[in-house]
């Protein structure tokens, strides 16, 4: 099944062509690389699909749930960690995630036991009552983390989650990833960090001035020795 | 529907005026107590009776109108512009959660506000022999469909405003001068002739008379002109709120 169905997806701000006709597919369980340079279009498509960007043209479906018409439903399978922290900043951690899980439909007993597994797992438990904005980067990115996972999304966006991020925590994240990916889930994850691009995902697709210009399985972008930032390099030129 | 959903996100706004209490429930219970000690109580010693009633049972409906349209109309437009300005309006605009529960949750939010500042004034007003309610029904009717308007165009202020100082245009331009005149401290026939027809152009009037009456049982308006002023504008204000949401002007890209 599809997790994520992409057709001609057209978004104008003023005279700017954001995102050009571009067409593609997530399978389910996939772990999908987007990549492209700073303003080529990759934060658009994904607040296309999430909601926050209202496209010009063009059909997004989730599951076969259209992103527009069946919004509550498509919605529900997605998770999103932004690029850019878009919390309350006064709310502590346990809050913003309580606030989310019950946004997204859950009773209080199943925010109960969610979130002392999240506050767990993203190693959050002492900084659980602090404010967000007292929080270290690496913490606040923890937290946005936790949030995209809160409510066990079948999707998960992850719009450059390891920026600014300590070595130890991104190969945490790294790992973490790898699991929850082995377990099902599907991932549109973004980064600039190609390393660890080509450590994760298994089908990358490479987005340039607002159009598609690769989509393929990793292995073709590093075949005949060559590597994925020697080959997105030549890509974008 | 997501109950869930529109439950928290109403609590959430609830519990971010009771964060900012002091801002928001203590100052206008402050401010309120000035107006009912100076107005009602030193300058009223010197006033005859006012429509029939005590200057001090004349001039709190209005202190406590002017109070709940303050109140519902800062929280909406307050936390709206917030939520724009810090990005997190994103949180709901990803969730499973519609344009109209968004509202809704705004403007409960919005009301709950003014009912904890209204009865506020309403047990300090008890302390100078004030607090009356004539036609609790009305009374009720009034203070909430007021709120209701006020957090209704306190949502398009949060909506429109670039800044803060656009942010309190509307306070300081429409609402405080149009609430002074519309005779929260005065009978409209101690105005001119003249003067008396645009006081009556004033929906101001209508809410703070009409309120009155509910408290005190005196009115110089027709009640139901006023009602149909208030579902009216409720209506109005409430259809451009939902449009404006539904095209997602100034919150979505």
């Amino acid at each position: 099944m599809k997790a994520l169905e992409i057709d001609n997806l057209y978004k104008k701000y003023g005279e700017n062509v954001a995102v050009n006709n571009i067409s593609f597919d997530i399978e389910e369980g996939e772990f999908f690389g987007f990549l492209g340079p700073n303003g080529a279009g990759k934060t658009t498509t994904i607040g296309a699909i999430t909601g926050i960007v209202k496209f010009d043209q063009g059909v997004i479906k989730v599951f076969d749930k259209d992103v527009v018409v069946d919004y509550r439903e498509a919605r529900m399978m997605i998770g999103i960690s932004p690029q850019e922290n878009n919390v309350d900043i006064w709310a502590p951690a346990e809050k913003i995630l309580w606030y989310i899980g019950g946004y997204y439909g859950m009773t209080r007993n199943e925010r109960k036991e969610k979130i002392p597994e999240l506050l767990k797992l993203f190693d959050l438990e002492r900084h659980k009552e602090k404010e967000f904005r007292m929080l270290s980067g690496g913490l606040k990115r923890r937290v946005m983390l936790a949030r995209a996972m809160m409510h066990d999304p079948k999707l998960l966006i992850l719009d450059e989650p390891t920026a600014g991020v300590d070595v130890e925590l991104r190969h945490e994240l790294w790992d973490y990833l790898k699991k929850i990916n082995q377990q099902g889930k599907t991932i549109l994850f973004t980064s600039h960090y190609l390393e660890e691009v080509e450590q994760l995902c298994n089908k990358i697709a490479v987005i340039n001035k607002g159009e598609i210009i690769a989509l393929d399985k990793k292995e073709k972008f590093t075949e005949n020795g060559s590597s994925l930032e020697k080959t997105y390099l030549e890509l974008i030129k | 529907m997501n109950y869930i959903g529109l439950k928290t996100f109403t609590f959430r706004e609830i519990e971010r005026f009771l964060r900012t209490s002091v801002q928001t429930i203590l100052s206008p219970l402050i401010s309120a107590a000035l107006y009912i000690l100076i107005f009602g109580v030193v300058v009223g010693a010197r006033i005859d009776l006012i429509a029939g009633v005590k200057y001090i049972d004349f001039v709190l409906p209005g202190i406590v109108m002017l109070n709940l349209i303050n109140s519902s109309f800062s929280q909406t437009a307050f936390s709206l512009y917030f939520q724009r300005f810090a990005r997190h309006i994103e949180e709901v605009l990803t969730a499973p959660i519609s344009y109209l529960e968004m509202i809704v949750g705004y403007v409960v939010g919005a009301v709950a506000r003014s009912v904890v500042v209204g009865i506020g004034i309403y047990i300090l007003a008890v302390f100078f022999s004030a607090a009356t309610i004539s036609h609790f029904w009305l009374f009720l009717f009034y203070a909430i469909s007021v709120s209701v308007i006020f957090a209704l165009l306190g949502l398009l202020i949060g909506l429109w405003s670039d800044s803060f100082e656009q942010l309190s245009l509307l306070n300081t331009f429409l609402i405080t001068p149009l609430t002074f005149l519309g005779g929260v401290f005065n009978s409209i026939y101690m105005l001119p002739e003249g003067m008396q027809i645009y006081v009556r152009l004033n929906p101001f009037f209508y809410f703070v008379d009409g309120f009155r009456y509910s408290m005190i049982g005196v009115s110089e308006s027709n009640i139901w002109i006023g009602i149909a002023i208030i579902l009216g504008l409720i209506l109005f204000f409430g259809s451009i709120v939902w449009y404006l949401f539904k095209i997602g002007w100034r919150i979505r890209n």
